[in-house]
């Protein structure tokens, strides 16, 4: 489960300082598919970025199965990104000189998997999510948005992590190929349990999420949510904007 | 694939620009490398010329050297006096004697006259039959030479090698009527070892031992202990010239320094260092200019490294923060772009050892060739005094024309740790670049 508590990052930008995300705070249970929408410089991708251990707040607390990553060494940071977290990125972010099957197997290195273990995980991923066996060892730059994503998809979930957190993964593509892509994600998110937080500014796919908080100058509030969203989670969200 | 693998791949990301930098740090390497080899051929020979030198100071009497010349003899007292002088380990003097055939001594000199020996004779007794330079030759016989030395070594009687043939060495510390005697002046009047013969008004000399000084000149003559000499010759405490021993090379000078202030203006000190360092000077100048173009050879190819790996991590920012947020170390990045630098300077230094093979010799050639111009002009490899001069000559003449590099396996060994250094000079900066990129910019600009 993912706690956030009283959430609160500032940038100081050319003497102005700027607050991106304020006081938030929300709960959202494993296995649930959850949007965060707003409009552009609303702080989705700060706060993103503060649940996936790449920033660090100014203040507030973020915690995974109760675990505080605000307080996490520089080693154990790595290591929880390595093992509990997968990314998405809207620019897909694929090495460019690696094959699709080596950017699926390039978070398993890092976690130690044998060479043989992480390749059949990688072709059993990149099965997953519906890339064809003649585009494994293709290039990114020779792969289409879609199936770009799809990799991306399958390199986040190459760890096994709790929890997936997507930054507009839908931005680049066509309206089909993005609806393709979401299901995939809402399909893999059932399947494995995984929580997936998706940063999005298209509504027909929030409309497709079982939570979907809003965010307006960095404050928060719950916009939807499914009957799959225990009362909590959202309590909790909506007892900070009351 | 591992992280040192993904490094060397990524060297060849981008063709023209691996290209062009392995281009420019095979050159700075190959000139590493050359400048390297010359050093090395260059030091070998300052060795070499240094070794020659010997650590050893003549001191003769002023305006004298053996018979030639005049002033006052030099004494034993003096020559002791040296001793105390700092770096000096061994004081020896020699006292020079000539014995003339039938009149002085029963031996025959084992040297006929010739042309030099009459020329000599017109120029030391202008009064003769002969004189001035004309007339027939006249049949003379020449001097048998004799030494007093204080010990027996090759520089007591102007050798550079001094073998005991048959008998015993010479007891120089003796006041025994004894002598070792040259091989051609033992041949020339039926010596060997327990043979006498006599000399100064019939005084009987016993013969311990021959020896053979590598030269015809020196083995026509004999040796005795100085102070029997001394007695003998009517010298008493007298010396010709003494030989200071000093403890290095290095400290010649200062010791011959030393020996001009204790003696004065009683004695000419003549060291080979003014010779020596003058067969040195060039290559001296061709070490420096090693040295530099070696230091500024390895600089510039770490900086061509630092630059092209900063461009390199600057352009790969993102990806830099793809990788730390799916989990890869500060380690792990780091490793790689150490391996893509390492890749680049390899690939360079072979490419340099390669330009350095075959260009070592003619780059050394042409030191060689602006530094003789420069530094020694005409005057090198001629001149000098008697004996010195002239080996010093041939030694600065062959020193810079027969200089060669040497090439070995060990060039490769050279070309590595070149490469190695340049890649981690040159990674350095970049790598705690890398360190500092944090993985949230790779969520900004999306």
């Amino acid at each position: 489960m993912l706690t956030v508590t009283k959430l609160h990052k500032t940038f100081n930008s050319h003497g102005n300082l700027v607050t991106a995300v304020d006081n938030v705070s929300f709960t959202v249970p494993d296995g649930i598919f959850a949007a965060i929408i707003g409009k552009s410089g609303s702080g989705k991708s700060t706060l993103l970025s503060l649940l996936g251990a790449l920033d660090i707040p100014t203040s507030g607390k973020v915690e995974v199965d109760g675990q505080d990553i605000t307080k996490l060494s520089d080693r154990k940071l790595i290591r929880y990104r390595l093992t509990q977290i997968g990314f998405v990125f809207q620019g897909y972010n694929l090495i460019p000189n690696l094959s699709a099957i080596e950017n699926v197997m390039l978070p398993m290195e890092f976690a130690g998997v044998s060479t043989k273990q992480r390749r059949t995980r990688a072709e059993d991923l990149l099965e997953q999510v519906g890339l064809t066996a003649d585009k494994l060892s293709r290039k990114p730059s020779r792969l289409s948005g879609g199936e770009q994503q799809r990799v991306a998809i399958a390199r986040a979930l190459a760890n096994r992590p709790k929890l997936i957190l997507a930054d507009e993964p839908t931005g680049n593509l066509d309206s089909a190929t993005g609806k393709l892509i979401v299901d995939l994600l809402h399909h893999l998110a059932k399947k494995q349990n995984t929580t997936i937080i998706a940063v999005t500014h298209d509504l027909e796919i929030a409309r497709q999420t079982d939570l979907t908080l809003k965010l307006a100058d960095g404050k928060m509030t719950v916009a939807s949510s499914s009957a799959a969203v225990p009362e909590p989670a959202v309590h909790a969200a909506k007892a900070v904007h009351a | 694939m591992s992280t040192v693998s993904r490094g060397v791949r990524n060297a060849f990301r981008n063709p023209i620009r691996t290209g062009g930098v392995t281009i420019i740090l095979g050159l700075s390497v190959g000139l590493a490398l050359v400048m390297l080899l010359s050093l090395k051929a260059v030091q070998g020979r300052i060795d070499t010329v240094k070794s020659s030198i010997g650590n050893t100071i003549t001191v003769s009497p002023a305006g004298a050297r053996g018979f030639d010349g005049g002033g006052e003899p030099l004494t034993q007292a003096q020559l002791d006096s040296l001793k105390s002088l700092p770096n000096v380990t061994a004081v020896t003097g020699t006292l020079n004697d000539r014995l003339t055939p039938v009149t002085d001594t029963s031996l025959a000199s084992a040297i006929d006259p010739g042309t030099l020996g009459n020329r000599a004779r017109r120029a030391t007794n202008p009064d003769s039959a002969n004189a001035p330079t004309g007339g027939p030759q006249r049949t003379f016989s020449l001097p048998v030479m004799v030494t007093g030395v204080g010990a027996v070594t090759p520089a007591a009687v102007n050798a550079t090698s001094l073998k005991l043939v048959s008998g015993t060495t010479l007891d120089a510390a003796g006041t025994t009527n004894t002598a070792e005697v040259g091989q051609a002046l033992a041949t020339k009047n039926n010596l060997v070892v327990g043979s006498t013969f006599t000399a100064y008004t019939g005084t009987k000399i016993t013969v311990v031992g021959i020896f053979d000084a590598g030269n015809q000149f020196t083995n026509a003559g004999l040796m005795m202990p100085i102070k029997s000499l001394q007695a003998l010759s009517a010298q008493p405490g007298q010396v010709s010239s003494g030989t200071v021993t000093v403890n290095s090379v290095t400290n010649l000078e200062s010791a011959v320094i030393a020996i001009k202030a204790k003696l004065g203006t009683a004695a000419d000190v003549v060291s080979q260092q003014d010779s020596a360092t003058n067969a040195i000077a060039p290559l001296e100048s061709i070490k420096t200019v090693s040295t530099y173009s070696l230091i500024g050879a390895l600089a510039a190819g770490s900086v061509i490294t630092f630059l092209t790996m900063l461009m390199i991590v600057r352009e790969r920012r993102r990806e830099i923060g793809v990788l730390k947020a799916i989990g890869a170390s500060n380690i792990k990045i780091t490793t790689q772009f150490v391996s893509e630098a390492f890749t680049l300077t390899a690939m360079g230094a072979v490419l340099g050892v390669i330009g350095g093979l075959v260009l070592a010799n003619p780059i050394l050639k042409v030191l060689v060739t602006s530094n003789t111009a420069t530094s020694t002009g005409g005057s090198f490899g001629g001149g000098g005094g008697r004996g010195f001069g002239r080996a010093f000559g041939a030694i600065g003449g062959n020193t810079l024309t027969t200089l060669q590099t040497t090439i070995g396996f060990d060039i490769l060994a050279y070309g590595l740790l070149a490469a190695l250094i340049i890649a981690f000079l040159g990674s350095a900066l970049p790598a705690w670049l890398i360190a500092k990129v944090r993985p949230a910019e790779v969520m900004r600009g999306e």
